[in-house]
Parts: structure tokens; C-alpha cells; sequence
């Protein structure tokens, strides 16, 4: 076998292994990770949500309260129907005591100016706020106050406002404090667990009102608006290409959104640490199981070719042993023609010996020298098939016309030993037996050491070999009988045992037939014998018509 | 009747046949060929000979069975079996079987002729005793009986010769 059979073997048995065994590992990798992330962001959207939830409850609670002091101040009976600056300056440092998220407050009588101010933008003072829609919603008397978005306004500073309204005898009188969006913003982020999330919070329209620097500014429009219903949620939206979970939850006092979200370098979506983790573990096994796999099946395809070359060293050692067995009937087939020889050579010299009368002329030797010469060349041609016989050793998977190597095996090497033996050989040769795709060479041997038998089983008495090949589906039959002394039971049940034989001391190796049914059974086929003492046995060679290369297992 | 050795030789090898035919004749024998076992029996049965050269393996009759025959209806007959065959049973087999010895082919003509001398002079002696006990019956026989029962008995002894 050549070294190209043992590397495609060892492919195929590295491939067939490794499909077995790390397949399993591979799909349960792959499946525990997707089932990982499944988790994790079920996990992460119910915190954000929690989340989003927890901190829209306390911006509710602190703008409620702004509102709240705001409406403490209007509504205290002492407070002055026309305050003076000092007035406000006063509620203002009051109110800026209770939370310094108020930048500054103004009072507008019934007519919408703003009569009086406290803080730092004084130039506001008797502006016309009449046409600004919290106005309007005051005026008209939808609210009782109201709390605007954040805006630019005359300042052009980002702020909102809360405005509380009163009507007194006068007419409608408000109070409106500004708020720094940035004093909310940092409160948010004082609160537990802030720090794990980005929040910001966007109006109706998707404008940014309160945010991280790294997310938007205020007043930007906002690229991930959560929808109104339901009020609260979690929702995975792939917002510039990355794709994260955002929790959020509208707050009551003002139409506000906070979203929260994992900070960006967090989240990673399928390649997370666990998942790089549990890669790796597989990637370990995986290139662990390879390793051991790829050994394996070194090792395997070693003792396969170990095994091929002693199975090929017993079949040569086999075919001598059968050889053997031939070597009586080659004897004598080679002692004949030499003792033609021997006669031819001591005829002449006797020609040319004066003791016998006159010497012949060379001329008329010319005939012995020509049959000598003939003799010689039968005496080659026997060594010539025997030697053939015994060289070829590879096996070669060929078409084969079986009907002719029975006949090289029958006329070429046992002919005359079957006419100076007086056996009738008779052939019936099926009509519809095709050609064989088998090895010629083994299936020789195999003919040959059924026939040795057979003619051993003759004991040189006169007799026949009935030699019968038939077609059956798939399979060529090819019956072997001979007329021979046949076998009992007990001889019948070992004869495919190595070393059993039924002929005499020094005559079989007993290898032949055991050796017959290795080669058969390696060309994918089966020996059948029937036979009982007097009658004779009939081996069959049952064969199949395609064979395939044996890739043996183990 | 010449006094040459009468010699049938029996192989199926007809070259060999011929060459040590014909040797055989240049050294004074009288020599009948047969290429197979038939032939051999018939001739042998035509014919009163001395001695048998005869090869083991044969189309047809085998030597062995020719062997059989001849010595069982040719009593002074001595048969060389020759063998290209070299196997130590069939020999040994062969001379239980009454012949006197064999030789391995290819042989040295000279250990051939001293076997066919052997064999001669065995036959001779087996000749020798026969006619002397004979003789022996004979001179009993002379002794009170009829002259015609004497013819009678020689008759019956001489039949007994072949």
C-alpha cells in the first residue's frame, strides 16, 4: 500500500473523529453563549427599567416639591400683592435654601409682565411674557401651574421654569422661578446605582432636556424617543449603529421621558467577558480534542499499516507455503525435460564415440543439439511461471476475467501435473459471469491451493475436478469439486484452522486454506465446502463483483 | 531367440524415450518402446521380456497400476521404476508392490545399467531356482508313474513359467 492510501486513511479517520467528538462541543458552546445573552439582557432590560422606574419617581418627588415651594410662597397669606425686589430677592434666598437648583423668580401681574425680579438676569424685568404658552395655559386656567420644558428663552441660556398662579382681587397674579437644568441633572446622578447607567430625559418631541455630556446637550434632538404607551418599559433600539437596551419611564408632573442605559463601553452585545470565557474554554477543548484526536488517529492508521505489512509478509510467506506443496509437481515437470537432456547429451556422445562403430558427422547432431535446446526452454518456462507466481506481492484491485485466470491455473501451472495424473478437469463456465473487479494475483493463489488439495485428494488414483462458475445478483459463484477421498466432520470444522492439515508429515504446511480464507474474505467474498468421506468435496468460492479497497476498523 | 536382454521401456517423455532407446541398443539390449500403460501391457503380453523400465506418472494407466499387472501375470518379469516425480513414497510404495528398484530421473547411465544388471541377474536366479525345483518335480514324477501323466505335469510346470 502506498504512503498516499495511510495519509488519506489518517484524514479521513482525523475528520471522522473530530466530527464525533468536538461537533458536541462547538454547537454547545455556541448555544450556551447565545443562551447567556439571552439572559444577561433579560436581566439587564428589567434593571434598567427598575431603573428608569426609580429615578422618574424622584425627579416627579423634586419637581413636585419645587412646585410645591413655589406655591408656599404665592399662597402665604403675608405675601405682598405688589412684592418689591427686595421682596423676592428675600423668597428667593429662602427658596434656594430649600434647593439651589432655583436660579431666580419673578412675579407678573394679571397683564403677563413681569412686574418685578429677583436674580441674575435683571434686564428681564418688565418683559412681556403675555404670548408665552405656560402663560397662556395659566391664564386660561387649565393648571394651576405649570412647568415648562427646557428652553432658551430671553436669556438664551438652557433653563425651564415653574410657574404657579393665583387669582386674587387684582386679577391673575404668578409667580415663576427658573431652574438650572444642570443642578437636576447632578441630583439624578447622586442618587444610588446613577453611576452603573447614563440617564437623560427628553420631552414630548424628542428634544434633549436633561443629559450626560458624552450622550447629547440639552436642547439637542434626541436619537432614541420611547413611546408613550406603555408608561414604563425596556426597549432594545440600535441607535448610530450600536445596538442597547433602554430603559425608561414617563414622569407625571411634566411630559418627560428619563431613559437609562448602560454606559456605551459596557456593552458589547455578543462578545461580552462570559462569552469570551466560555469561547475560550471551548477553544481549548476544542484544540485539546484535536490534538489527542489527530494522535489517535496516527496511531490508529500506524498499527493499521503495521498490521497491512505483516498480513503482507504471512501472504508471501503463505504462497511460498503453497509453493511448496506445487515444488513435487515442479520436480517433476522440470526432471523430465532434464533427463530428455541427460539422454540427448549421452546419445551423442556415444554417436561420437569410436567404441560404437564409426563417429557420426556433426551434421547429423544437429537434430539432438535442437531437441536439447527445446527441452531447456520448457525447463525455463516452468521457472519463468513459477517465479512469476511467487513476485508479485502488491495487491492490485483489477478487472479480471475470472474464466481466464482459472485457466492460467489450470493449463499454465497444474496442466500437466493434471494430465500425467489422469485428472479430468471439466469447465462450465457461465455465460453471464462478468468481470471481476478483484485481485488476480491472490485469487490465483487461492484456485491454486484448492486445486493442490484436490489433486492431493485424488491420492493418484484417476479422477475429476468439476470446475463451475455461475452468476447469482451480485456475487460470482465459483464451484471446485473434486472426486477426491473427502473430508469427515471433525476435518471438515478445522480445515480454515492455520497449521491443521489432513495429508502426511512433511507434505502440507497446513497454511493453505487458512491463508485461502483471509484473501477471500479480504476480496469481500466467502469460501463455502461441502464434502463427506468418499464422496469427494466441493469448495465455493462465493465473490463479489465490485470490491471495494477494505479500509479495516481498529 | 537372440541372447540379448529383452527390455520394454515405458515413458510418456517420447524424446527421452527415444535417446535412451536407442543407448541402450548401442550397449546390446533389445529394446521395445511404449509411450503408455495400454501399450506397454499389450506388448508385454505379445511378447516374453526380461526386463520393464517404467515411468511413475502417465496419461492413463499410471506406473503404478501398470506395475501391478505386469508383475502379477508375468512372473520373472523385474521392473526399474523410473520417477521425474523424486518422492520417497511413491519409490517406496512401488517396491512393496514387487518391483525391483527405482531411479530418480534425471540418472547417470552407469548406475542405470548396474541396476539393469542387478535386475537381470536377480531374474536369472529366480529362473535358475524355478527350474531346478522343476528338474526337482521331475525326477519325482519319473518314479512310478505313466509315462503320459509325466508329459502331463511337464505340460502343467511349463505354463507355469510366464
Amino acid at each position: 500500500m502506498s504512503p498516499e492510501h495511510y495519509r488519506s486513511l489518517r484524514r479521513q479517520t482525523t475528520l471522522r473523529l473530530s466530527l464525533t467528538y468536538l461537533t458536541p462541543i462547538v454547537l454547545l458552546a455556541i448555544y450556551f453563549m447565545f443562551q447567556y445573552d439571552a439572559v444577561v439582557s433579560e436581566s439587564e432590560r428589567l434593571h434598567l427599567k427598575a431603573m428608569a422606574e426609580s429615578q422618574a419617581n424622584t425627579l416627579d418627588l423634586f419637581l413636585s416639591e419645587r412646585q410645591v415651594n413655589l406655591s408656599n410662597v404665592i399662597d402665604d397669606p403675608t405675601f405682598p400683592t405688589q412684592p418689591t425686589s427686595a421682596d423676592l430677592a428675600r423668597n428667593l434666598e429662602g427658596l434656594r435654601r430649600i434647593s439651589n437648583a432655583f436660579v431666580d423668580i419673578g412675579f407678573f401681574d394679571s397683564s403677563g409682565v413681569q412686574v418685578t425680579y429677583a436674580g441674575p438676569f435683571e434686564s428681564l424685568e418688565r418683559r412681556d411674557y403675555s404670548s408665552e404658552e405656560w402663560y397662556s395655559t395659566l391664564r386660561e386656567h387649565t393648571a394651576s401651574f405649570v412647568i415648562t420644558d427646557i428652553y432658551l428663552g430671553f436669556r438664551q441660556r438652557p433653563h425651564f421654569t415653574i410657574a404657579v398662579s393665583r387669582v386674587t382681587q387684582q386679577g391673575l397674579i404668578v409667580l415663576r422661578a427658573t431652574l438650572d437644568p444642570q443642578k437636576i441633572y447632578q441630583y439624578l446622578s447622586s442618587l444610588e446605582g446613577s453611576g452603573e447607567v447614563v440617564a437623560y430625559i427628553v420631552n414630548l418631541n424628542g428634544t434633549c432636556q436633561l443629559a450626560a455630556d458624552v450622550i447629547a446637550k440639552p436642547l439637542d434632538t434626541c436619537s432614541f424617543v420611547p413611546p408613550r404607551t406603555p408608561r414604563q418599559g425596556s426597549i432594545r433600539a440600535t441607535v448610530k449603529g450600536s445596538s442597547a437596551i433602554y430603559g425608561y419611564s414617563w414622569l407625571h408632573t411634566v411630559d418627560w421621558s428619563l431613559i437609562v442605559r448602560k454606559p456605551p463601553q459596557h456593552h458589547q452585545s455578543f462578545f461580552s467577558s462570559t462569552n469570551l470565557r466560555v469561547l475560550g474554554i471551548a477553544t481549548i477543548m476544542v484544540i485539546v480534542g484535536f490534538i489527542v484526536i489527530v494522535n489517535r488517529s496516527r496511531k490508529r492508521v500506524e498499527l493499521q499499516r503495521d498490521s497491512d505489512i505483516s498480513r503482507v509478509q504471512l501472504g508471501h510467506a503463505a504462497k511460498l507455503a503453497s509453493v511448496g506443496e506445487l515444488a513435487a509437481g515442479i520436480a517433476h515437470e522440470i526432471n523430465n525435460p532434464l533427463a530428455s537432456i541427460n539422454e540427448e547429451a549421452g546419445l551423442m556422445k556415444d554417436l561420437m564415440d569410436p567404441a560404437f562403430g564409426t563417429p557420426v558427422e556433426p551434421h547429423e547432431l544437429v537434430h539432438y543439439l535442437d531437441s536439447i535446446q527445446e527441452s531447456v526452454f520448457r525447463c525455463r518456462d516452468i521457472t519463468r511461471k513459477l517465479l512469476g507466481f511467487v513476485r508479485k506481492t502488491d495487491i492490485e484491485l483489477k478487472e479480471q476475467d475470472i474464466h481466464k485466470l482459472i485457466d492460467e491455473v489450470v493449463d499454465g501451472l497444474l496442466g500437466h501435473e493434471m494430465v500425467v495424473s489422469n485428472i479430468e478437469v471439466t469447465r462450465d463456465y457461465g455465460e453471464d459471469v462478468p468481470k471481476l473487479v478483484t485481485d488476480g494475483n491472490q485469487l490465483e493463489q487461492v484456485l491454486l491451493n484448492i486445486l493442490n488439495n484436490a489433486l492431493d485428494a485424488m491420492e493418484d488414483e484417476p479422477g475429476k475436478i468439476a470446475i463451475v462458475t455461475r452468476r447469482t445478483d451480485d456475487k460470482v459463484r465459483i464451484n471446485l469439486s473434486d472426486t477426491g477421498k473427502g473430508m469427515n466432520r471433525e476435518q471438515l470444522e478445522h480445515i480454515f484452522v492455520p497449521f491443521y492439515t489432513t495429508k502426511e508429515v512433511g507434505k502440507g504446511t497446513g497454511l493453505g486454506l487458512s491463508v485461502s480464507y483471509g484473501i477471500v474474505r479480504d476480496l469481500g467474498g466467502e469460501i463455502e465446502v461441502q464434502s463427506s468421506p468418499g464422496q469427494g468435496s466441493t469448495f465455493t468460492l462465493v465473490l463479489p463483483i465490485h470490491h471495494e479497497t477494505p479500509i479495516a476498523e481498529n | 531367440m537372440s541372447d540379448k536382454i529383452k527390455l520394454l521401456i515405458v515413458d510418456d517423455e517420447v524424446k527421452f524415450l527415444e535417446s535412451i532407446a536407442k543407448r541402450l541398443e548401442m550397449r546390446d539390449f533389445d529394446v521395445t518402446k511404449a509411450t503408455n500403460g495400454q501399450d506397454a501391457l499389450e506388448i508385454a503380453g505379445r511378447d516374453r521380456f526380461d526386463l520393464v523400465l517404467l515411468d511413475l506418472k502417465m496419461p492413463g494407466l499410471n506406473g503404478k497400476q501398470v506395475l501391478e499387472i505386469l508383475k502379477k501375470e508375468h512372473k520373472f518379469l523385474e521392473v526399474i521404476i523410473l520417477t521425474g516425480h523424486g518422492s520417497l513414497d511413491s519409490a517406496v510404495e512401488c517396491t512393496r508392490l514387487g518391483a525391483f528398484d527405482y531411479l530418480p530421473k534425471p540418472y547417470e547411465l552407469e548406475s542405470l545399467l548396474e541396476k539393469l544388471q542387478k535386475a537381470y541377474q536377480v531374474r536369472l536366479q529366480k529362473k535358475f531356482e524355478v527350474d531346478q525345483e522343476r528338474l526337482e518335480k521331475i525326477g519325482k514324477l519319473a518314479t512310478g508313474h505313466s509315462a503320459l501323466s509325466i508329459l502331463r505335469e511337464l505340460r502343467k510346470l511349463d505354463n507355469e513359467e510366464k
